[in-house]
């Protein structure tokens, strides 16, 4: 499932820096997160990083747009070539 | 033209500069919203300016792709005027902060309100100083510890909306932001308004006074402590819109629907109204003994500076006006004031 902006977003910024995918841009009224590269932070953070930062609390889980841990893990390699994901890593889904 | 301006989007007027904001603040929230309303505004490009400053609120001028002016501290307000008088054209815009326009230039505040210049004054308030890193400004409230005021500020802080009020502002409103539509709505109103047009914004600084508005700005709180003015509506408000506000003598009270009364009795706001009072009174309210009303307070048509002596004089008219008097005087061959023939 990756992550989507609602419509409380004021276009603040601030999640922007905090995505290790880069998945997120700047849209004509709010950011927006490009799902194809939104990871939910699997492998690199215990909570997905933009729901952290966001002061409206408008990055939230898309519930159209399921995906499992063992997907989610496969972006995150995509994203990071460089990174060795073997053992254990931090994932929401492991809190 | 006609053709050309329809087609202006947000993105024509962003510099492509990258905003040295920092990432979470209101700043950026405004350029977003305000570079949205320009092209609604059926203006072409080339005749916006954007006067700034010196604070976090005067980079302004360096993400719009306008002209602009990075003036000197405080004195954005003369520099939009000179600007303003000169080319009556222009549609002129100030951005500033509560220590830019308050503390340095608050005496040219005063009376760029009270003259009704047709400029667009965009007030960035965070309660503090974060360009110089975290002091004290004039609008810090009382108990505030920063930098300057370790043991918590002991002044009386200013209110930008009341002073611009009082001081004969014929557009004045408030805006926050948390609330991006409203932002859009009141800058496009204040556009279209041929006059001054004073806008608070309040800007959450997330380094040095993180939270100071979260009463007014937290999702879960905000509707219960503060009131959405809407033009000849009666001020309701709340989670479950159950509250009110009347006028109690010359001050502002809440009371619950069904029991203090019922939305009858409630006050109905007028924007138009030409007697200031009200809109000073629903400014001067403050969190927490009562709620904080955001949106358009004042929206009034007066005769704007500059209209009465348009068209300009010629520089033959005015050499007359001054060889005419016996107030002016007359240099001699070497530079000395020699006196002018009757």
């Amino acid at each position: 499932m990756s992550y989507k902006i609602n419509e409380e977003c004021t276009s603040c910024g601030a999640c922007e820096p905090e995505c290790p995918n880069a998945a997120i841009s700047q849209g004509d009224t709010t950011y927006l997160i490009n799902s194809a590269l939104c990871s939910e932070c699997v492998g690199l953070h215990d909570t997905p990083q933009c729901a952290v930062t966001c002061p409206t609390e408008a990055c939230v889980a898309d519930p159209s747009k399921k995906e499992t841990e063992a997907e989610l893990l496969e972006k995150t390699k995509k994203a990071h070539p460089d990174k060795n994901f073997s053992g254990s890593f931090p994932s929401h889904f492991r809190k | 033209m006609n053709n050309e301006q329809q087609q202006l989007t947000r993105k024509d007027f962003l510099s492509g500069t990258e905003p040295k904001w920092c990432p979470g603040c209101g700043c950026n929230v405004v350029l977003n919203r305000l570079t949205g309303t320009f092209p609604l505004l059926g203006i072409p490009k080339e005749k916006f300016v954007m006067v700034s400053g010196i604070g976090c609120s005067s980079r302004f001028p360096y993400y719009l792709n306008t002209y602009g002016f990075h003036g000197i501290h405080g004195r954005a307000a003369p520099v939009a005027s000179g600007l303003k008088l000169h080319n009556p054209d222009l549609s002129v815009w100030v951005a500033t902060g509560d220590g830019d326009g308050l503390a340095i230039g608050g005496n040219h505040f005063i009376h760029l309100m009270r003259r009704n210049v047709d400029i667009k004054v965009v007030l960035f308030n965070n309660q503090i100083y974060g360009l110089t890193k975290g002091q004290a400004s004039p609008t810090t409230q009382v108990g505030v510890k920063t930098k300057t005021t370790p043991f918590g500020s002991e002044e009386i802080p200013m209110r930008p909306l009341p002073l611009a009020i009082a001081s004969g502002a014929t557009f004045a409103a408030r805006i926050s932001d948390s609330d991006p539509d409203l932002i859009s709505e009141v800058l496009l109103a204040a556009g279209k308004h041929k006059g001054i047009a004073f806008i608070e914004v309040m800007i959450n600084c997330i380094i040095f006074n993180d939270g100071a508005f979260k009463a007014l700005t937290d999702i879960n709180v905000r509707a219960e402590n503060i009131i959405r003015l809407k033009h000849g509506e009666p001020l309701i408000y709340g989670t479950n819109k159950d509250k009110g506000v009347k006028l109690n003598g010359v001050r502002p009270e809440s009371f619950k629907l069904g029991a203090g009364g019922n939305a009858d009795s409630a006050l109905v706001h007028d924007i138009h109204n030409p007697d200031s009072t009200p809109a000073y009174l629903l400014a001067s309210m403050e969190h927490p003994s009562s709620p904080v009303p955001f949106g358009i307070f004042r929206q009034v048509s007066k005769p704007v500076y500059g209209d009465r002596t348009m068209p300009a004089p010629s520089d033959t008219e005015v050499e007359k006006l001054m060889m005419s008097g016996g107030n002016s005087w007359q240099l001699d061959d070497s530079g000395n004031i020699g006196t002018v023939d009757p």
